[in-house]
Formats: C-alpha cells, sequence, structure tokens
C-alpha cells in the first residue's frame, strides 16, 4: 500500500513516520466480531506506521509493555491504540508511555469496542475499524509532543454559599491546608437545610447538624467567613481568580446607598457597602436552590389559607406542642390531611401550566417523597388519631433508610391513593357539613381508578426544588447552565463536580436536588478535588489550548471576536521587517480550548493543539480512502 | 488484500462531553446501526469553518451529522456560534447544488440512545436515497 517514494513524501511532510499501532482483541469483546489480525495487516501498510501488534488486553502489563518496549527502542514515536472507549484507558496508555519516557501526548485512540464490535458483526465490523484505526493513524501522524501549561496557583478557594454543602466543602478544604473565603448572601449560615426541623429518613436535628458545622467553620483560622455578602466580580483563571465581594450592612433594598443616605422610614445609613478583592485559587459554587412556589390557585394554593407547602408545614410541625392529644396549627384541629406528591417536579408539556417563559421543571426533586413522608410519619407517630392521605404519582423513597421510611408509612396507617398526571387530585372546598373546610377529589389508581373524595383540614403540598436564581454569576463566570436551570457539569461520571470553567467546582443543590447527604457528598467530593488542584502550589492545565503562527498571522482579529473566553486572546504589537505589526496571542490559562477561534481565520494562522483541523482532515483523509 | 466495501459514508462529529459518550452507551447496549457511520470526537464542533463541511463533501462524505451538547455545551456560547455557521454552510450548500439534508445539527446527551440511533438511521436513509454528493463548484463566494 505504501511505496518507498510515498514514505520519503511524507517524511518531507513533516509527518510521523514511526507510529506504532496496537491493537486489543479485548478477550473476544473485539476479535469475536472484528478479525483483529486482518486490521493489523491493513494498519501496517499504512502510511507512516512502522509496527503495528495485537495483545488479548491491550490495557494489560504485557499489552503496556509491548508500547513501552517499542518506544524505548526507538521503533516508533507516534502510538495509536485501538481498543475500547477513550474513557476508559486513555490514561492508562498515556501513563504507559509517560513510563517510557516519551511525550503523552503522542498518542491517539481508535474506539473499536463501543462503536464497532459492540453494534456490528462480520466484514462491515472489519472494514468499519480499519477505517477507524486509518483515521486515529492520520491524526496520529500529525501530532505533536505537548507539555501541560504550569501556572501557580495561590492555596486559596472561595465557597460561594454558606448552606450545608457550603459549610460542608468550607470545612473539608480547611482541614486540607487551603485558607478558605466563605460568602454567604444572607446575614446566617445554614441555608435550606436551616429551615427544617428533622431530616429524613433518620430524624436527625437540623439545627444540632447546622450549628455543629458552623462552629467548625466558624473557630478555624483559615476560614473567613463573611456574610450580607456578594460576589460581583470575577476575573483569572485557575489558581490565580480575583473576586470582588461587596459586603453590605443595612437591609437588601438599601445596599447601595452611602452612608449618611436617610431611608424613607427608616433612618439614616451609618455604614456603606464596601468591596474587597479577593485573591483566590479556586471557587466552588454552593449557591443552593430555591423551593418551587405554587401558582396561585395550584391545588387551591394561595386561595385558601388551609392548602401550605411543606416547607410551611414542616414550620409549623415544629411549633406545635406534641403533649397536646389532637395535632392543633394556629388554633384549628386538624384531624385529617392530605399530602399531594409531585408538586412542581415532574411536569409534564400539554398537561402542566408553564411558567411565563414557556418552562416546565420536567425532573424529579427526588427528594420530595422521602421528605413527606418523613412529615407523614411524625405526625402519626405523635398524633396517631390524624388521618393523613398521601396522594402520590409514583414513590421514589431511593437510598439508604428511604424505603423504610415508606414501609413505617403504611405500618402508620398513612393512607396512600395513586393518581396520574393527566388526572391529578382536584382541592376544593368542602361542602358535606363536616368541619373540614376542604376536599381532595382524586381517581385512584390503586382502587381501579374509582373517584375517590377524601375531606380534610389541611393539604401539604410536597414542592420540589427549583435552581437558585444567580443569573448575575452565571453571565459574569460564563458557568454553564442545563435545560433543568440548575448548573451544569462537565460530565455526570467522569467529572461530576468540575465545571468546564477550569478551577469552578459544583457542590450541593445548586447542580441538581439532592439530598442533604448527597449535598455534602458533593461538597466534599468538590473541596478534596479543590485541594488536590491547589495543594502543590501549582496547576498543571490542559495542553489543548490555541496557538497562533506568527508566520501566518495577519493581524484581522476575527479569532479575537471569535473567542468564547473574555481574555483568552489578545493582539500584540510584533516587529517585523516591515515595521510593528499587530499579532494575535493566546493567554493559554484563559483558553477554553473550544476552538471557535480557529474556525474564523482566513490565514489559518490559529489552531488548537492537540485537536487541529489539520489533524480532522487527515482524519476524514484516511476514511474516505481507497484502498 | 484490504477489505473493499463501498458505501455513503457517513462523518459524525461527535463531542467529548455529550454524543462521544453517548454512542459509547449506543455501543454498551449493543444497539445495532449502520456500518457506515465513522464518529470522531470532538472537543466543540465551533472549531470547524464553513469550508471543512463543504471539503468533506468534495472528497466523498455522503453525510455529516454533528451531534453537540446542543444547550448544554459546556463551553458559554459555543453553541449559538455553531448553529450561526451551520446556517451560513446551508446557504453555501445551496449554492453548489448540495442537498442540505447531508448536513444535520443535533445535540445528543450521553445517555440519548434512542436519538443518537434516530439520527443515525435518519441520515442512513437519507445517503442512501442522495447516493454519493457532487458539488458544484461556483466562482466566487459572497461575503
Amino acid at each position: 500500500m505504501t511505496d518507498p517514494k510515498e514514505k520519503t513524501e511524507k517524511a518531507e511532510s513533516g509527518k510521523s513516520e514511526k507510529i506504532g499501532v496496537y491493537i486489543c482483541y479485548c478477550g473476544g469483546n473485539i476479535s469475536d466480531h472484528v478479525d483483529v489480525e486482518k486490521v493489523r495487516d491493513e494498519a501496517e501498510k499504512m502510511p507512516g506506521v512502522a509496527v503495528a501488534r495485537t495483545n488479548s488486553f491491550m490495557c494489560s502489563d504485557p499489552g503496556q509493555e509491548l508500547i513501552i518496549e517499542d518506544l524505548k527502542n526507538g521503533l516508533i514515536d507516534r502510538v495509536v491504540v485501538a481498543s475500547c472507549a477513550p474513557s476508559l484507558h486513555e490514561t492508562t496508555f498515556r501513563g504507559a508511555i509517560a513510563r517510557a519516557g516519551a511525550n503523552p501526548y503522542i498518542y491517539d485512540h481508535a474506539n473499536i469496542r463501543e462503536h464497532v464490535s459492540w453494534v456490528l458483526h462480520g466484514e462491515k465490523a472489519t472494514f468499519k475499524a480499519e477505517k477507524l484505526v486509518g483515521a486515529a493513524v492520520g491524526k496520529a501522524s500529525l501530532l505533536q509532543e505537548l507539555d501541560p501549561i504550569r501556572v501557580d496557583a495561590r492555596k486559596h478557594a472561595t465557597v460561594i454559599g454558606g448552606g450545608i454543602a457550603g459549610l460542608k466543602a468550607a470545612k473539608v478544604l480547611a482541614e486540607r491546608g487551603i485558607d478558605v473565603v466563605l460568602v454567604e448572601k444572607s446575614p446566617y449560615l445554614g441555608g435550606n437545610a436551616a429551615r427544617l426541623d428533622t431530616i429524613a429518613p433518620f430524624g436527625e436535628k437540623s439545627a444540632a447538624l447546622i450549628s455543629e458545622l458552623a462552629e467548625d467553620v466558624l473557630a478555624r483560622d483559615n476560614i473567613t467567613v463573611m456574610t450580607h455578602s456578594k460576589v460581583i466580580g470575577f476575573e483569572g483563571y485557575v489558581g490565580n481568580f480575583d473576586l470582588t465581594v461587596q459586603t453590605t450592612f443595612a437591609d437588601a433594598a438599601d445596599h447601595e446607598q452611602a452612608a449618611g443616605h436617610y431611608i424613607p422610614t427608616v433612618g439614616v445609613i451609618t455604614e456603606s457597602a464596601t468591596e474587597h478583592i479577593i485573591e483566590t485559587g479556586a471557587v466552588i459554587l454552593a449557591t443552593g436552590f430555591k423551593s418551587y412556589q405554587p401558582r396561585h390557585g395550584e391545588y387551591g394554593f394561595g386561595e385558601n389559607s388551609a392548602v401550605v407547602t411543606l416547607p410551611e408545614f414542616i414550620k409549623q410541625m415544629s411549633e406545635v406542642d406534641p403533649s397536646k392529644t389532637e395535632l392543633e396549627i394556629g388554633s384549628r384541629k386538624i384531624r385529617s390531611i392530605a399530602m399531594i406528591h409531585c408538586v412542581g417536579s415532574r411536569q409534564i408539556p400539554g398537561i402542566h401550566e408553564e411558567d411565563e417563559d414557556g418552562y416546565l421543571n420536567e425532573y424529579c426533586s427526588r427528594t420530595c417523597c422521602s421528605a413527606i413522608l418523613h412529615a407523614a410519619n411524625q405526625v402519626k407517630e405523635i398524633f396517631p388519631d390524624t388521618n393523613v392521605y398521601d396522594f402520590y404519582r409514583d414513590i421514589r423513597t431511593y437510598g439508604r433508610g428511604q424505603e423504610e421510611l415508606y414501609d413505617q408509612a403504611a405500618n402508620n396507617r398513612v393512607v396512600f391513593l395513586r393518581y396520574s398526571a393527566e388526572d391529578s387530585p382536584v382541592v376544593t372546598a368542602n361542602d358535606d357539613g363536616s368541619d373540614a373546610p376542604l376536599k381532595v377529589t382524586v381517581k385512584d389508581g390503586l382502587t381501579f381508578n374509582e373517584e375517590v373524595e377524601v375531606a380534610v383540614d389541611l393539604v401539604v403540598l410536597a414542592t420540589g426544588m427549583e435552581a437558585a436564581s444567580i443569573p448575575e454569576l452565571v453571565s459574569m463566570m460564563k458557568l454553564p447552565v442545563g435545560t433543568d436551570k440548575f448548573l451544569q457539569e462537565i460530565h455526570p461520571k467522569l467529572a461530576p463536580v468540575e465545571m468546564a470553567v477550569s478551577g469552578v467546582f459544583l457542590a450541593g443543590t445548586a447542580q441538581a436536588p439532592m439530598t442533604i447527604a448527597e449535598a455534602c457528598n458533593g461538597a466534599a467530593a468538590a473541596a478534596v478535588k479543590t485541594a488536590s488542584l491547589l495543594s502543590k502550589g501549582h496547576v498543571e492545565l490542559d495542553p489543548y489550548v490555541a496557538e497562533v503562527d506568527q508566520n501566518l498571522c495577519q493581524g484581522g482579529g476575527a479569532c479575537i471576536e471569535a473567542c468564547l473566553a473574555d481574555g483568552a486572546l489578545e493582539m500584540q504589537d510584533v516587529k517585523t521587517a516591515e515595521g510593528t505589526v499587530k499579532k494575535a496571542r493566546v493567554v493559554p490559562a484563559l483558553c477554553l480550548g473550544c476552538g471557535a477561534c480557529a474556525a474564523v481565520c482566513p490565514s489559518r494562522a490559529i489552531d488548537l493543539k492537540g485537536w487541529s483541523l489539520k489533524q480532522y482532515e487527515a482524519m476524514v483523509d484516511m476514511i474516505v480512502a481507497e484502498d | 488484500m484490504a477489505s473493499q466495501i463501498k458505501e455513503e459514508k457517513i462523518l459524525i462529529l461527535a463531542t467529548e462531553s455529550c454524543a462521544y459518550p453517548g454512542a459509547d452507551s449506543v455501543g454498551q447496549a449493543h444497539s445495532g446501526y449502520p456500518s457506515n457511520t465513522y464518529i470522531l470526537r470532538v472537543r466543540a464542533p465551533v472549531m470547524f469553518p464553513e469550508e471543512f463541511y463543504l471539503d468533506c463533501f468534495r472528497k466523498g462524505i455522503s453525510g455529516i451529522i454533528i451531534m453537540s451538547c446542543g444547550e448544554e455545551c459546556p463551553y458559554e456560547g459555543a453553541y449559538h456560534a455553531l448553529a450561526q455557521r451551520i446556517d451560513r454552510v446551508y446557504q453555501m450548500m445551496k449554492a453548489r447544488d448540495l442537498d442540505i439534508k447531508r448536513l444535520r445539527l443535533t445535540a445528543i446527551c450521553t445517555v440519548c440512545n434512542r436519538a443518537f440511533l434516530k439520527e443515525v438511521n435518519l441520515m442512513n436513509d437519507i445517503v442512501q436515497e442522495l447516493g454519493p454528493p457532487v458539488v458544484k463548484e461556483v466562482a466566487q463566494e459572497e461575503g
């Protein structure tokens, strides 16, 4: 396939002539459907390929040793591994290459398991595997050695949000020797968790949990807590962020006013808002959630004071005198309660009413089933004579100790009625002559859609979680937001607390609805990730950033206009034989590596290191190549 | 002797954060789909200029599916810029008598198996019907 003349031409073009191709059988996972030896034979004939080898498990020590030996012996200077998904073993093979003393970025990966042998069989599978190996060889021939970008990093992190996730993150960071500033917009620490009484499923007192954490945080020398504060400026890059934090002393409505200003009906402000620049290395966003507020009239909410949300009910229950024989809220005796699940969650287009932006909360809020069953159990265990009717669509009591809550509710004689989204319960004024002010009507799926009417004294709505409204932070920090409006991690499994903005992490319900335990887990993960990022005093950034060929750059500035990261590209004066000219320059630490610049340069002077346009063109060439 | 299969090739540009692991997920489910599909992992498809797509058609790629992260793109603003570029590519394709159905911009998540299969099968139907691309070159590009 490749004659010596062609090889000579390739060598002159600057492409590698010493590519090693390593094809995995994956113990039959690949070789049962792909003729691996045939792929090897074809790979060996590809331009630039010096050796092609196979192994039962390329990721095993003997498999990796093949690569290491060939590199050490100088047989190869580029590596292609054809095996499973790169997400599984990319780091394995980069590590093997590094152990051989070579640059780990001289490697590309062909996925011939998930994309070939697991979806195809026979001749077509082998043909496709050959083509994908060819594409990887095409790319590898143009790969350059890359060095991670190293920048100094401050051993300092800022946590935004003083709820339970923020407190937990601050504590874990401080334990690992990282200085922390905790910024909280309200005067209090504890966030939404502080509004609970006891916590499902095990019933710990929220007050005790928050107090313990907050006391720990407040007692630490290396944590500075700034309440009544918000982040109003964000600059810099991973390891070196400058945050502007504004601290106010008056009510939120007054904080823009200067000291000495008279606020009608309030008085004269004595202190102005102050601004501080916090020099920090990383940011953890623990901005929390807001509880869904039902629309006026949704299940009677707002029309009748006997319809309350679960957070309101939790507060009411915390004030109840448990020594009484009957449940009393305010001065009303509550003999019968309806609890309705999925209020503001799992909304369905065409069934539920959209908000003013045409938006629906289509996700499950995950915590409300357990929370409302926990509340139901509390009622039944303190006031067994109070009837509790639980109207649910599905019960989602996942996780340790939560299913037990459901069993416990059944044992406590909570009455369950199942509704479908199309036939949600209807709450109306009760006209049966009893004291109960409300009536809930539902077609009960548990009794073959029999219409059931229940007279109740109170309706409790299991309201879900919504993303906290933080548009200023989102815009200022360029934070990715999911379709559910919660902050978006890079990958739910591979990078679950990392954001695309390097050095910015996620903790707790800023990311998604979750329980307190899950929020604390996420916060601890974010804190440990942050500590491991900063603890060395420098950070190594992905080398996949844009690169300008100064010889080709005409200084037109199209790249700067297209750039998605503020400050990642800038114009600089360059002295040439013809005088001083403008040319683009990349600030590697700020570059996101998206390549938006590469698409717009008329002279193709800018490209993405490690993922260049030329490499993609070479891949396409190999895919369309006739043998 | 090398394998030789004549096929209408479909190039899939799949984002490393969403669609590429999405295609992995289809593989993990062992859900079969046409073999003429070549998935390339990309950081963000916003990196490809208009000409890249036209060149692919010139080289003989019959269909291209851009499997982006859509609105969940980790690079703020990239999807919007990409969508605008693809609109321009459509204009350029029309000027060259290329059926714009040959290029499709979609959003595929890490677990969007059904959507992935639907898009791939749809594009396969299109390229089987249209056959190999013929690019009618135009003298001067507007704007």
